[in-house]
């Protein structure tokens, strides 16, 4: 197997891990087919538009799953809504971290030994996600308050997480 | 029962018409329509969310993946001929790319 399917299969992989439920049986689908292309650069052309294909069915579930949700806050108290706000700020920031990791996984294919660099590690997966948090805080705060809060509030605890772990390893 | 009739859907459902009985793999219907899975997929997923598609994996031989298989449904089969009588003189999806002029509709 060559490097471009290999990275096809790697990508359409991690997209059906994250993928939601009911994108995933399609996911799948698409991702056994890569084996039956003829053609390296064929597959990872395959692979991609599986990527995409894929991305706009879980975007329509989560659509669907935020107009349900934005309905049923028109019925909410406002400690209701600030919470719900605060948790999809978390979720947010959390997804944020989540494709930092991927896009370190795919560097890592592309230039074998980079996923082990410390330095790689530290950009991908905390300077560059904690830079965007802050930002996003600031940015959000007077309009969306408790969503820049929920963004805050990871970025603070991924830090302290940070800290901690290098008091106790260096 | 809505789909919308896009050439690319037209294609498809020309693709299923060839031989309606057969289960049909992705990529073949890719090959056979000329489409990418970005555009194929999406596709075969609203077909499949209409009822129009039925879909079953195949047990694939020790060392290959299980393989997704789609055809017609009894409703989609349905669907397809009557679009394929609208634009009768020509396939469907060749008729909407206009790569043939439709023949005439009705007596």
């Amino acid at each position: 197997m060559g490097a471009p399917r290999r990275l096809g299969r790697a990508l359409l992989g991690g997209v059906l891990r994250m993928a939601p439920r009911e994108s995933r049986d399609w996911a799948g689908a698409m991702l056994g087919e890569l084996d039956f292309i003829e053609g390296e650069w064929a597959a990872l052309f395959w692979a991609l538009g599986s990527m995409t294909a894929v991305v706009r069915h879980a975007a329509g579930g989560w659509r669907a799953w935020l107009n349900r949700r934005s309905q049923q806050e028109e019925g909410m108290n406002t400690t209701g809504k600030r919470a719900l706000g605060v948790g999809l700020g978390m979720l947010s920031a959390l997804a944020l971290v989540g494709c930092a990791f991927a896009v370190l996984r795919i560097l890592g294919i592309l230039f074998p030994g980079l996923e082990h660099s410390p330095w790689a590690y530290w950009l991908a997966v905390m300077a560059i996600p904690e830079t965007i948090f802050v930002a996003a805080t600031v940015m959000l705060w007077r309009k969306k308050g408790p969503l820049a809060a929920g963004i805050l509030a990871t970025g603070l605890v991924m830090a302290l997480h940070v800290a901690v772990h290098l008091t106790l390893h260096w | 029962m809505k789909l919308r009739l896009s050439p690319q859907t037209l294609l498809v459902l020309d693709a299923f018409l060839q031989q309606p009985e057969e289960w049909k793999y992705g990529y073949d219907l890719s090959r056979g329509t000329g489409l990418k899975s970005g555009t194929l997929y999406p596709i075969l997923m609203r077909m499949a969310e209409r009822k129009l598609l039925e879909t079953a994996w195949e047990a694939g031989e020790p060392g290959k993946p299980p393989r997704h298989m789609y055809r017609f449904t009894p409703d989609g089969l349905r669907f397809a001929r009557a679009n394929a009588a609208a634009h009768a003189g020509g396939g469907l999806g060749q008729v909407a790319l206009g790569l043939v002029a439709p023949g005439p509709v009705g007596g």
